[in-house]
């Protein structure tokens, strides 16, 4: 009977103990893991879709609450005067789980800007494609908002990546996932940025 | 009572009183007449690819004979069947580096390391091969190697052309062509004709096995036929695919090669079977070109678990007898 | 007591380096030495794991009742790990991504469990922590040494830390890029494992 306490009383000891570290070393990094997600994943996809704006969508970001939690926002403005914004959507079902997406949408035009893979865990060389091949998102380079996203294997209007059909599907998946939220969270969007 | 304890080696089994020598020197002799097509083909450079390709494996053998100081094997000449073979699956203009490295694989990596001849798993040349492709698959372009070259028949590379094109471009290559070597490809696996005679030789003399050979090339008309009359459209017919490629170099040198397959008869039907089956499944589903190695390879390592399919040992007739 | 110090600590570097003399913790030898890099950070991230599992399952060795030592274990080790992934993931966060799922997977890496049940467990922790100060820093050196020929074969290049190589061999070198890929690994560590031998043996 000794014996067992002593067990349980280690055990949860050791557990609490252990619990109360981690949550502590969360918290410490917590705003410099965000930061550096933001620097390494984000940034770089901006980068490329806000080739010529007049601004820093990076330090101008703002959140907006939608129903799926908090959404990152990055404005911009383009070279020819007119607004953009653009945030990251999860496509479901990759090859090797959700799928990244930074999509890109103009807002006096309301077309999409462009859209980059910013994380995924596909097979390199055959999904991997997705992001580091651009011909495959620059199909979605000022395509309207309201333009069917899907592959064309789904009567949409997008061209699968050859050989990496699910991967493909995923990342059109966060597309459309985009469209939805940027028709539902436009004015919003307009607010904040004026 | 005598308690000596008898332990069966591993295949190769059969034997006919050759020595090792005389069975190497027949498959170079059986390899000589699509070798030297190539060479008419694709002229000097095709000599040299051969030449560099054969005395490399050879002396590659010899150094890890001495590294590992044990006796010199390179007289049975099993090296330079390896070189022969690596030599004649390359293009003519390979770079003399891609033979050096390509040789050293498949000797060492793919033969010496098991402890030399009849203990390498896989066959050691397509180790080699597929090693090297892995990693410079563009010296491996049969369309852009030849681009320098004149041939008077269509210069491209049948199954890539197929691959790219889909089935209607197999109707640019005549079957006779494809037999007769008027095709583009690697040195020693365009003439067909060369390579059947040189099979039906080793066959005859009992080198190769007629069970592996058959079934092989059954397993890719049948898997073939199927495909093709599913969706004559989309997928080429039997006999092109059986012409074109390394398939013939494979039924007859490559599939029948002793260490890495089975040694009863109906695992080697079967084995065979599923090597055409899988080169077919490659080349209409999959994403290669050309299957052969890979789907070689892959039956490889099928065949120590075919070889349990096996007949029962006389005299066991109970348990524990 | 500084003669087992000394002797403790020195073991993991050559007479019980763990990949190559006791061949274990191969899951992350093989899948993440891609470059000198990513073994660096992997056998940091594994020594530091390594260091204070050690030392506390040392200290704690008298309290933790042996019915459920290895569950004690897990938790300890568990704890350390997670700390590694938050600490990599704030401030090497490309090497993070680069190691990805094999950061978790320390937890169970046999060296780790290995050194507690067989070393830590029973033992003095100043001599927990130099034993497993010396299997991390052999395992590491390992990583790296793995790391270098695949990198400098496959690649051309030689990467320590940041991403940038601080040495390439140059334009006229056609990467062999099979030593890379994952069969290339087990040839490699295969080959490596022979010369260990070879030179162990004479």
């Amino acid at each position: 009977m000794r014996e067992m306490i002593s067990m349980i009383v280690v055990l949860t000891l050791l557990a609490s103990v252990s619990g109360g570290l981690l949550a502590a070393v969360k918290s410490g990094t917590e705003v410099r893991i965000e930061e550096q997600i933001l620097q390494f994943q984000k940034a770089p996809a901006i980068e490329s879709l806000f080739t010529d704006v007049t601004n820093d969508p990076l330090k101008e970001r703002f959140n907006l609450e939608t129903e799926g939690g908090t959404l990152q926002m990055f404005p911009g403005k383009l070279q020819d005067g007119s607004k953009a914004v653009a945030f990251e959507t999860f496509g479901k079902g990759g090859y090797g789980g959700d799928i990244g997406l930074m999509v890109a949408i103009n807002l006096d035009s309301d077309q999409l800007v462009g859209a980059r893979v910013t994380t995924h865990a596909e097979t390199p060389g055959l999904g991997s494609r997705a992001k580091d091949d651009l011909t495959f998102v620059s199909q979605f380079n000022n395509k309207p908002v309201d333009a069917n996203l899907a592959l064309k294997a789904d009567n949409g209007s997008i061209d699968a990546i050859s050989g990496a059909t699910v991967t493909a599907r995923a990342v059109t998946r966060a597309a459309i996932l985009a469209q939805e939220l940027y028709s539902q969270l436009k004015p919003e969007i307009l607010k904040q940025i004026q | 009572m005598n308690n000596t304890k008898l332990t069966v080696s591993h295949a190769p089994f059969w034997h006919d009183g050759d020595s090792l020598f005389q069975k190497n020197l027949n498959y170079m002799l059986a390899l000589l007449p699509a070798a030297i097509f190539g060479i008419l083909q694709f002229g000097a450079p095709a000599l040299g690819v051969m030449a560099l390709s054969l005395s490399c494996a050879m002396l590659w053998e010899l150094v890890i004979n001495r590294i590992s100081k044990k006796p010199a094997t390179i007289g049975d000449l099993e090296a330079a069947v390896i070189g022969l073979l690596f030599g004649m699956m390359l293009p003519a203009i390979t770079p003399w580096w891609i033979i050096v490295v390509g040789t050293f694989v498949a000797v060492f990596i793919g033969k010496m390391i098991f402890g030399g001849i009849g203990g390498s798993p896989f066959n050691p040349t397509l180790i080699g091969m597929a090693v090297l492709m892995m990693s410079w698959y563009m010296f491996f372009d049969f369309d852009t190697a030849y681009v320098d070259y004149e041939f008077a028949f269509t210069a491209l590379a049948p199954l890539a052309a197929v691959k790219a094109q889909g089935a209607a471009a197999a109707d640019m290559f005549a079957l006779g062509d494809l037999l007769m070597g008027r095709e583009v490809g690697a040195i020693g696996a365009t003439f067909g004709l060369g390579l059947i005679i040189g099979g039906i030789y080793l066959i005859l003399r009992g080198y190769a096995r007629w069970e592996l050979a058959v079934s092989f090339i059954a397993g890719i008309l049948v898997t073939a036929f199927l495909f093709h009359a599913a969706s004559p459209d989309a997928y080429a017919g039997p006999l092109f695919h059986l012409l074109s490629g390394y398939t013939l170099l494979g039924a007859f040198f490559l599939i029948t090669e002793s260490a890495s397959s089975p040694v009863n008869r109906i695992p080697m039907l079967i084995y065979g079977f599923l090597g055409g089956f899988m080169i077919i499944l490659m080349r209409n589903v999959g994403a290669y070109a050309d299957g052969t190695i890979l789907a070689i390879l892959l039956v490889n390592v099928v065949s120590p678990l075919l070889d349990n399919i096996r007949p029962n040992a006389l005299g066991k007739g109970m348990n524990n007898a | 007591m500084a003669q087992s110090l000394a002797k403790e600590f020195t073991k993991g570097l050559w007479a019980e380096i763990p990949p190559f003399r006791l061949v274990l913790g191969l899951c992350p030898t093989l899948a993440v030495t891609k470059t000198v890099e990513n073994g660096i950070g992997m056998g940091l991230a594994t020594t530091f794991v390594l260091v204070f599992s050690n030392l506390l399952i040392s200290i704690l060795r008298n309290a933790i009742p042996p019915k459920v030592r290895i569950a004690c274990y897990i938790v300890i080790i568990a704890t350390f790990v997670t700390i590694v992934e938050l600490v990599m993931q704030a401030f090497t966060y490309p090497l993070f991504l680069t190691l990805g799922i094999f950061i978790p997977l320390i937890v169970v890496n046999c060296i780790v469990l290995g050194r507690a049940e067989a070393f830590a467990s029973k033992n003095t922790p100043v001599l927990a922590v130099a034993d497993g100060l010396g299997i991390g820093i052999g395992f590491t050196l390992s990583l790296a040494s793995l790391g270098a020929v695949r990198e400098l074969i496959g690649a051309g290049t030689i990467t320590i830390w940041g991403g940038n190589p601080v040495f390439a061999v140059g334009d006229w070198y056609h990467p062999f890029s099979f030593m890379v890929e994952a069969p290339g690994a087990f040839v490699a560590l295969g080959l490596m494992l022979a010369c260990m031998n070879l030179i162990g043996k004479k």
